[in-house]
């Protein structure tokens, strides 16, 4: 038996992009939902109150760096303080116009961050996301 | 002429009748200071950071006129060295000024020309030194911010390419006019964020670089101005916008930076209100008089909390996602005001409303 579809949550303060992450993931047609959070606390608040059930797909989580109030960074920060069994059903990916050096150089402080993605998401990335699920 | 602070001198030497000639001589140009031994010298390099020139006599009991200035190289680099000195130690001199620890000499016994000639040399040196430091240290200063902004640049100027890029790609799978025409409607937004982005930067470059052309300000005519670029927003969001202006005197200044101060103040209060807010408002108070022009920008729209209200000035800080931004407006706010000599202080309460006030000198 194959493993059910992922949910997907998209956290980007630009409208625009969360439109086009929800089409191309609906497009690409392997996944059980989508939502987008243009408020990365508002993400967090939701995640943090998940209770995902034993038989429950992954969530891949599109993330966008640069963002008011609360950035990428400080949305994996805050993340990686949550119990184990809530973190385990999420996979983070980041996702950026650019990426400086100071940036990149951060992401290995992050073990939750599985990989970092430069815009605009396409259908291989989606592709390439699900595959390391 | 401006009067100018005399430059400090130190003259280190053992034998006291040296010190007290060196003084009388040169105490009416220059402000001496003497010190019979190492000790002294160096309190007087501890409390006058600035002296300028440093004599000091070779032989000395204890410690020579060269490893005094090799021990003080490294502390005090500031000063400019000249040893005073007989032909008889010109060896060790030599070596000296090839280390670079001394500037150069004077030859003992010295006269009043050939110490004036030195005080001359060293001092234009001095002068060329610090201010080739002081450029660094702008220059530096000056590129760090560079590398900074042309990061944030390429980025907030890349990401709503990228968008507009996805959208164009995410659009050939749908085949639904209607969703293509919301697609059209935020890639569109995305196309006014990038030029509302290209035209701040644009005011940046303005506020940095140009220079202030101070006329007769006309606050009425401004205020029409700005009334007229809003016209479109406040009618459709239903804001009621009032303006309040009493001039009462002539008033002269930059008419770029008022506008900008006024244009970003004013797109802010429109921008962020309370969507479900029945009486929304914008007022703009200006008075102008005993020479100085008071703005104040109030509405009654989302706030900023308090914990962000230090940040707001900064570059490319934003408190909210709520509105499409820059990060730049209120950045560009500050640099007018502050180079307007003015003051900007600003009050908010969230869901409450704020109120930026702003004060300028008439010129």
């Amino acid at each position: 038996m194959s493993a059910p579809f992922p949910h997907f949550i998209i956290v980007d303060d630009s409208q625009l992009d969360c439109f086009i992450a929800e089409k191309i993931i609906q497009n690409a047609g392997s996944y059980s939902s989508v939502k987008s959070y243009m408020e990365a606390t508002e993400a967090y608040e939701a995640i943090k109150k998940s209770v995902p059930g034993p038989a429950d797909a992954m969530t891949i989580i599109v993330l966008d760096i640069q963002m008011p109030v609360m950035n990428g960074f400080q949305f994996v920060d805050a993340f990686e303080q949550l119990p184990a069994d809530i973190r385990s059903n999420y996979a983070i990916f980041l996702f950026s116009s650019s990426i400086n050096e100071n940036d990149k150089n951060r992401l290995g402080n992050y073990p939750s961050i599985r990989r970092f993605y430069g815009k605009p998401i396409s259908k291989d990335t989606v592709a390439q996301m699900i595959e390391t699920l | 002429m401006e009067k100018q602070e005399k430059i400090k001198i130190l003259y280190v030497d053992d034998e006291i009748n040296n010190l007290t000639g060196f003084k009388a001589s040169f105490r009416m140009s220059y402000n001496i200071m003497i010190a019979v031994n190492a000790t002294d010298a160096l309190e007087h390099l501890n409390s006058h950071p600035d002296i300028r020139v440093i004599f000091c006599d070779q032989r000395m009991p204890g410690k020579t006129g060269v490893q005094f200035f090799e021990e003080i190289r490294s502390r005090y680099p500031k000063p400019i060295r000249i040893l005073l000195t007989g032909y008889t130690d010109i060896d060790s001199v030599i070596d000296s000024i090839n280390l670079g620890n001394i500037f150069r000499y004077v030859k003992k016994p010295w006269n009043d020309g050939d110490i004036l000639a030195a005080i001359n040399e060293a001092n234009k040196f001095y002068v060329s030194n610090s201010l080739l430091a002081v450029k660094n240290e702008e220059l530096q200063r000056a590129y760090n911010e560079l590398d900074k902004f042309s990061y944030s640049v390429t980025h907030d100027m890349r990401g709503p390419l990228l968008s507009i890029l996805g959208a164009i790609e995410a659009a050939q799978d749908v085949d639904d006019i209607s969703e293509i025409r919301k697609m059209l409607k935020l890639m569109k937004n995305s196309v006014l964020n990038l030029d509302d982005f290209i035209q701040s930067i644009h005011d940046y470059y303005n506020l940095n670089r140009g220079e202030l052309e101070i006329k007769q300000i006309d606050f009425k005519e401004l205020v029409d101005e700005q009334t007229r670029i809003f016209n479109f927003t406040y009618l459709v969001s239903d804001v009621r916008f009032k303006t309040t202006i009493s001039q009462r005197e002539v008033f002269r200044g930059d008419e770029l930076s008022i506008k900008l101060i006024l244009n970003n103040l004013l797109s802010n209060a429109f921008k962020y209100q309370r969507k479900e807010n029945k009486t929304k408002f914008v007022d703009l108070n200006i008075l102008v008089e005993n020479g100085l022009a008071v703005i104040r920008v109030e509405d009654n729209g989302v706030g900023i909390a308090e914990n962000y209200l230090g940040d707001i000035f900064n570059m490319f800080f934003r408190a909210s996602s709520q509105e499409v931004g820059s990060g730049f407006g209120l950045y560009n706010v500050k640099a007018a005001v502050t180079k307007l000599n003015g003051k900007i202080t600003v009050d908010s309460v969230v869901n409450k409303g704020t109120t930026f006030k702003v004060t300028i000198q008439n010129k």
